[in-house]
């Protein structure tokens, strides 16, 4: 028996399996007070669809609110996950394995919340399956020339790759841990595992595999939110009919989603005890990236911003103004504020990169990417091109109610994955153990 | 006849590899188990995959498939268009676009199972129980051919070689 390998694999497990037993005053806790938030949430949900859609603050002309800011919002979050670690496979970065899992199972989770949000948005949810394709009873198609239905086939693309995506990398841990278990986790893990036996036919197919999905789910991703955008883009109202809406869209989702990595990162590294496999080079790479990826977003928004007053058109000057002076300032400077003033002081140089700055930047820029979102749809809508129609929009306490129980049902999500599943990839660091 | 061999480095299971691929057994016969990728098992094994091909045919029936149920349903119910076409590239190219990744992601999704093997329940010859730190070697041979073929393993590496029983 080679000791010193199996030590090491013992110690591998001891450290990155201990979060799946037992389970401390404080989980039970968070668990239970995220539940009720989530559960406050579909109760308010019920409400709504109870009393009518006009419980919430979208009335003419916003007729799009919060749930379609979350909606972007969650979508951009969920690109953490897939494209960063698509990006990592592809490149080959070799400390990617620590971050790989926790980012994929954030965009299945992300993703999962935000397809819900069009469904929340709708006045009769209950018929919502009336996109779906099937040949009904009123002989009607849905209409495929609509960005709604975009949205649909993207996201059941985007869901689908992403969750066969953690799912692959996931079996030998799978089928490693029903080999360390007993009774229903047994059961559950050698289930989950669908038969692996560590043959060279299946890691070859596995590695094939995971290449090649890579390469794939990385144009999904960037499809999914050029779709997004598109929803936007393709209406003739001021300041969405813009070309470079689609990649401003990405680079804004692959930002917000580097940052929700950071933050998922840095809470998982001090509640699951992984920091001897987080390590500060994780954050001082993911941090390049964040930084990286906020000197492009602000790229975008001058380009943007000063496209349209040169243009200097009333109907897109009014929302120009409603956002850089008007009732909108506010929002707008603290997201310039969020999105880049703070990104550049904190992550500029090398010496601020530390782990806890580095968190810091990544909050900063999910509040940031959030108001973002708000300024891209209320403005809009609130300043339309019939000057006559202005009018402002008031979110109510359902729609803040539904907002905060989404965010506890991600946590929620998270910490029942952790308690089922290894964060991170335990075959992965044994990979070229045996040479 | 199935012979399973223990070793404790890849470089004598490729040693092996390579003497049995000398004397005639072939990459069907050989099986290298492990708890982490061996690459040189894999690059002395080459086991031809059609994964790239499947996942590209995949792609390109699912976007036909797309282009033909969008065009049928464009046309099965009209929806008044202000003009514009009842069937435009440009409106449902995304729509084609999503089916054709679809398509291709859910072929090598089923690729992987298929070519792992995972999906052939009730193999008739066991896998070894895996441990940490160790590579098994499963040989199928003749009979006959047992004796000398665990000799080569032995001269190989191995520490140990074990006849097991095929299943019934």
């Amino acid at each position: 028996m080679d000791t010193a390998v199996a030590t090491r694999a013992d110690n591998l497990r001891a450290t990155l399996w201990r979060p799946l037993t037992g389970a401390s005053r404080a989980y039970i806790a968070a668990l239970a007070l995220t539940f009720l938030l989530g559960a406050w949430g579909l109760a308010c949900w019920g409400y709504q669809i109870f009393r009518g859609i006009g419980v919430a603050g979208i009335r003419r002309p916003t007729m799009w609110g919060f749930y379609l800011v979350n909606f972007v919002f969650w979508i951009g979050i969920s690109h953490a996950g897939t494209l960063i670690s698509a990006i990592l496979r592809l490149t080959d970065a070799g400390w990617r394995k620590p971050v790989t899992r926790i980012a994929e199972a954030i965009t299945v989770f992300a993703l999962m919340i935000g397809a819900m949000f069009p469904i929340i948005h709708l006045g009769r949810p209950l018929v919502f399956f009336w996109l779906i394709p099937y040949p009904n009873s009123r002989l009607l198609w849905p209409n495929f020339r609509s960005p709604l239905l975009w949205d649909l086939t993207a996201i059941v693309t985007y869901l689908s790759g992403s969750i066969i995506y953690l799912y692959l990398p996931m079996i030998p841990d799978l089928a490693e841990l029903a080999q360390h278990s007993t009774g229903w986790r047994e059961r559950f893990y050698r289930l989950l595992s669908i038969g692996w036996t560590g043959s060279d036919r299946q890691w070859h197919a596995l590695e094939r595999a995971m290449h090649r999905m890579a390469g794939m789910i990385l144009a999904v991703a960037v499809s999914v939110h050029t779709v997004v955008a598109w929803d936007f883009a393709m209406a003739v109202a001021p300041l969405w009919h813009s070309t470079i809406f689609g990649p401003y869209f990405v680079a804004g989702a692959i930002f917000s989603g580097i940052a929700a990595l950071l933050v998922v990162l840095s809470i998982i590294r001090r509640l699951l005890h992984l920091e001897a496999y987080v390590l500060p080079v994780h954050f001082d790479n993911l941090g390049k990236l964040l930084f990286l990826m906020s000197l492009l977003w602000f790229y975008f928004t001058v380009a943007e911003n000063l496209t349209t007053w040169y243009g200097n058109s009333p109907a897109e000057m009014n929302v120009f103004g409603s956002r850089v002076r008007g009732p909108f300032a506010p929002y707008f400077w603290v997201m310039i504020c969020c999105n880049f003033v703070l990104p550049f002081l904190l992550l500029s140089s090398r010496r601020m990169r530390t782990i806890r700055n580095v968190t810091i930047a990544a909050f900063t820029v999910l509040i940031g990417m959030w108001l973002e979102r708000y300024l891209i749809i209320l403005p809009t809508l609130s300043y339309p091109r019939l000057a006559a129609a202005t009018g402002f929009y008031e979110p109510t306490w359902v729609e803040i109610s539904i907002t905060a129980s989404t965010f506890a049902a991600m946590v929620m999500f998270y910490l029942i994955f952790c308690k089922l599943f290894p964060a991170i990839a335990v075959w992965e660091y044994k990979n070229g153990s045996h040479r | 006849m199935v012979l399973t061999a223990d070793f404790a480095d890849a470089q004598s299971v490729a040693s092996a590899i390579r003497a049995l691929k000398a004397r005639g057994y072939g990459a069907d016969e050989i099986d290298v188990f492990s708890t982490a990728p061996i690459q040189e098992a894999q690059a002395l094994l080459e086991r031809p995959s059609r994964m790239s091909l499947v996942a590209i045919t995949s792609a390109v029936v699912f976007c036909l498939s797309a282009i033909a149920f969008v065009h049928y349903t464009q046309h099965d119910y009209r929806i008044v268009t202000g003009g514009m076409p009842i069937f435009s590239w440009w409106s449902t190219g995304v729509i084609f676009y999503e089916f054709t990744m679809f398509g291709s992601l859910t072929a090598t999704f089923v690729m992987f199972l298929l070519e792992s093997g995972l999906l052939q329940r009730g193999r008739a010859i066991p896998a070894p129980r895996l441990e940490e730190g160790r590579i098994y070697l499963r040989l199928i041979c003749q009979a006959g051919d047992a004796v000398p073929a665990a000799e080569y393993l032995y001269e190989a590496g191995a520490a140990k070689v074990d006849e097991i029983e095929e299943r019934p």
